[in-house]
């Protein structure tokens, strides 16, 4: 026993060698069996910094969504997020607390003005801002907490922290609760999203001055308020400011709202609806200086082209002139990453970078509209080119939807873009005036529009405005993606009565005739 | 079978069944711009990029892969990999990474003496 302890365990092991060897003519090496390189002595012990297969930068709609589809596909992941809850401007500031007091409001509104013809006698309506502010945050953390689970479930390492490159592999991790680690990493998304574009000579506070992040949480009802940008993010909260009581004129310097894309038509029947509702606009108009150091804020403005000059008083103005990629303290100059005029990461087809194969960039900080189910696509996909090396969005059959009421959506192309392209094409409308539930429920604004192409018929675009036209569009988005004619959506059967007939209709209108207008 | 026969005679629909996603055979990994790229073309970088690049060799390298060096030789072309007659291969023959891993000097003693080793 106490011998044994002595002998080196290697040479006990050498003896036991198949004897076949020694007799036999094998070419002859130095034995470096007992001579052995240092680093085979290591042994894999899990250390600090144990390389993951992927790192996300990032927990937002892109970030998130891709560390879970790479857990679920057995990939090591990291995530980093310095917010402190997931679910990045989407499910925090954005998207979902927007909804949130949408509907709320809308109810709030609808009570006030919209009851008597339906039959209900509603008495002394009052708005309790600080329940409908709760409302939303209960909502907003029930959804941030449950991608927290479903990174457990997934396996997905969450880092509360701000991450920025070191070298192409390893990112510092500045933790939220103090201290630093470090992360390397076989390959790394950069999915840090984007922030509002400030409008140069305001100071945003989030208190006077706001971008959509204020807009979402202010303590009352302003009396007046200015909106700087007609697109769709400044027409929404200008909608749930102004059912809550503000009077609200919006700014633009383009000739039509509702920002790149919208169809002319719909843009100009949406405006008159809005208009109906109280809100007010100054299209062609250029917002020269802003002034905030008194109580309220002053707007100068002028005509776009030059001319009329007029100043708006208001006690809240929104800024919200559109996004911009976010990449600030990132680190990508140790990294040589490149971004373009307006920010955004350069990549290529497969979003991976330039100087760095394995680094690759989804969602708001690079190319493409900024919308959160354009961001989880690229995400899937981003992590199928990782574990599939192949992965696919199609960015011809990514819908826009505005959640104003009636909400507005549309998929494809739109009449100017064809037109420009010199496709020739063909156009069918119903509008929800003639659609039997729109009738019913008493909310007929709206109509639905689509193109298709004038030889073969295959659907260019499909543009609603309408109730329920952001449900809708989703089979609009199907037709696309499926390259299918409207005759096939004319032909298929919808179900009666639902506002999805108008749809089947103005398909029918498309390539024959609409049976009810 | 007639039914469907019959009915595709009148009117033949424009949606195709895309059937299980496959990806396809050959995909041509070489950087092309984003199809939301608003140039439509890439900056130099991914050029240099893959001109310095390694990925088992050089990535751009030409289809000769023959340099002399037994890497630069298709494992089919060097022949079976049996050993010849009257020849036997022994283990410590093998690349170090296929061999096995040494016991450390610590790691003997801490087996011998039931772990005492390690806190002593």
């Amino acid at each position: 026993m106490m011998l044994k302890a002595f002998v080196p365990r290697s040479s006990l092991r050498s003896i036991s060698r198949p004897l076949g060897g020694s007799t036999s003519a094998f070419r002859h090496t130095p034995s470096s069996f007992f001579l052995i390189e240092s680093s085979r002595l290591r042994r894999g012990y899990a250390t600090e910094t144990e390389e993951k297969d992927l790192i996300v930068i990032g927990g937002g709609v892109a970030g998130y969504v891709a560390a879970i589809k790479a857990g679920q596909e057995g990939l090591k992941v990291a995530c980093i997020e310095k917010r402190g809850s997931l679910g990045g401007t989407c499910l925090n500031v954005g998207c979902i607390p927007s909804k949130s007091l949408l509907n709320n409001s809308h109810l709030y509104h609808q009570i006030l003005h919209d009851t008597k013809n339906r039959g209900i006698d509603v008495k002394e309506v009052s708005l309790n801002l600080q329940q409908m502010m709760k409302a939303k945050d209960t909502s907003v953390q029930g959804l941030t907490k449950g991608v927290e689970f479903l990174f457990k479930k997934n396996n997905v390492e969450y880092f509360k922290g701000t991450g920025a490159f070191v070298d192409p592999h390893t990112v510092a991790v500045n933790l939220v609760g103090g201290g630093e680690t470090s992360v390397r990493g076989k390959n790394i998304f950069i999915a840090t999203g984007s922030e509002a574009t400030p409008f140069p000579g305001l100071e945003i506070d989030e208190k006077k001055v706001i971008t959509s992040t204020g807009a979402i949480a202010l303590e009352q009802v302003p009396k007046k308020m200015v909106v700087i940008g007609g697109g769709i993010i400044g027409l929404e909260m200008a909608s749930v400011w102004s059912r809550l009581g503000s009077e609200v004129t919006i700014v633009e310097f383009l000739g039509q709202i509702g920002g790149p894309g919208m169809d002319a038509d719909i843009s100009k029947n949406i405006q008159k609806t809005l208009q109906k509702q109280g809100l007010k606009f100054k299209l062609n108009t250029k917002v020269t200086n802003g002034d905030a150091s008194g109580e309220g804020v002053k707007i100068s403005t002028e005509a776009a082209k030059g001319g009329k000059e007029e100043v708006l008083d208001a006690d809240v103005v929104l800024v919200a002139i559109g996004r911009r990629p976010y990449t600030a303290g990132l680190g990508l100059e140790n990294i040589g990453i490149e971004t373009d005029t307006r920010g955004r990461l350069v990549i290529d087809s497969e979003y991976r970078t330039g100087p760095h194969a394995h680094i690759r960039v989804i969602g708001d900080c690079t190319f493409g509209p900024m919308l959160a189910h354009k961001a989880e696509e690229e995400a899937v996909a981003a992590v199928e080119f990782l574990t599939k090396s192949y992965g696919h969005v199609n960015y011809n059959a990514i819908p826009s939807v505005m959640y104003t009421h009636p909400e507005v959506a549309w998929v494809g192309q739109n009449e100017a873009e064809l037109k420009a392209q010199g496709v020739k094409y063909k156009v069918g409308t119903f509008p929800f005036t003639a659609n039997s539930r729109a009738k019913t429920n008493l909310d007929t604004d709206g109509l639905v529009k689509f193109l298709a192409d004038a030889e073969t018929d295959r659907i260019l675009g499909v543009h609603i405005v309408g109730p329920n036209a952001g449900e809708m569009i989703a089979e609009g988005t199907l037709a696309l993606e499926y390259g299918a004619s409207t005759e096939d959506v004319g032909r298929t059967s919808h179900a009666h009565p639902t506002l999805a007939e108008a749809f089947k209709e103005a398909a029918m209108a498309t390539y024959g005739k609409a049976i009810h207008y | 079978m007639q039914a469907t026969r019959r009915l595709l005679q009148h009117r033949q629909p424009m949606i195709k069944f895309l059937g299980k996603r496959t990806p396809p055979a050959n995909v041509d990994h070489s950087p092309h711009a984003h199809p939301a790229s608003p140039t439509h073309s890439l900056p130099d970088s991914f050029a240099t990029y893959r001109q310095k690049a390694q990925q088992h060799g050089p990535l751009t390298q030409s289809t000769n892969f023959h340099s002399g060096a037994i890497g630069g030789h298709s494992g089919h072309s060097l022949g079976s990999i049996r050993p010849g007659k009257g020849e036997v291969f022994d283990r410590s023959d093998l690349p170090a990474r296929f061999r096995r891993t040494p016991w450390t000097q610590a790691e003997i003693e801490a087996i011998e003496s039931g772990g005492a080793s390690m806190f002593a």
